[in-house]
């Protein structure tokens, strides 16, 4: 587990409560709030999509939801920020191929 | 590294991280006749991805301005349209904007 507790600027990293995400059939932990990309580092995963031409990995970017390298296809929802979407107990995400696909996967597949 | 690998290393470099357009495409559609932003787009689809030009507008308005030796001020802006930020289609149909969708 990867994480910061200690920031020169912002302090000590607050207790949070711990919810569970899967991640490719993977169930992770993360903090409750916390973003999905940042949840995803502290796991020590860094590649979030391929792209669809050159089918090369691609991960956190620009961090603040402007330039859309952190997609991934979330509760079965393609392109979605990770950078700015907080997780959720339970969330279901997917590594996204290209321009991704409309899956079935969590409790709202027609979001 | 010799200067000609250096020059086909630049040319490989992404500049519009969305639809992969290098600057050997950049450059190309300006040496065709290329000299806006929106001539830039429709020609390789630079800035036609998710992030919607965000990234790379303005690098390629440099790139433009470099090449064709227009002051930036008439390179930009690109006819960039509303909604500021990504929104799905489904809030316009039912006019609801979760707050969490930022």
């Amino acid at each position: 587990m990867k994480r910061i507790i200690e920031h020169p600027v912002l302090g000590r990293l607050e207790e949070a409560r711990e919810v569970h995400i899967r991640v490719d059939g993977e169930t992770i932990p993360a903090r409750e709030g916390e973003m999905i990309a940042a949840a995803l580092l502290a796991n020590g995963k860094s590649v979030f999509r391929y792209t669809n031409k050159r089918h090369e990995a691609r991960g956190i970017y620009c961090g603040i939801g402007r330039c859309t390298d952190c997609v991934m296809i979330v509760n079965g929802v393609p392109n979605v920020r990770t950078c700015v979407t907080p997780v959720e107990e339970g969330m279901v995400i997917e590594t996204q191929q290209g321009i991704g696909h409309w899956g079935q996967e969590g409790e709202d597949g027609t979001d | 590294m010799d200067q000609k690998e250096k020059q086909n290393n630049d040319k490989d470099r992404l500049i519009c991280r969305c639809e992969e357009i290098t600057l050997g495409e950049i450059e190309q559609a300006i040496a065709e006749g290329c000299t806006t932003l929106n001539e830039v787009k429709r020609r390789t689809r630079a800035g036609m991805g998710l992030c919607q030009s965000r990234t790379c507008s303005k690098l390629i308005a440099r790139i433009i301005a470099e090449k064709t030796g227009k002051p930036l001020s008439e390179v930009m802006p690109v006819t960039s349209r509303p909604p500021a930020r990504p929104v799905k289609m489904d809030v316009f149909r039912s006019g609801d904007c979760d707050e969490k969708d930022n």
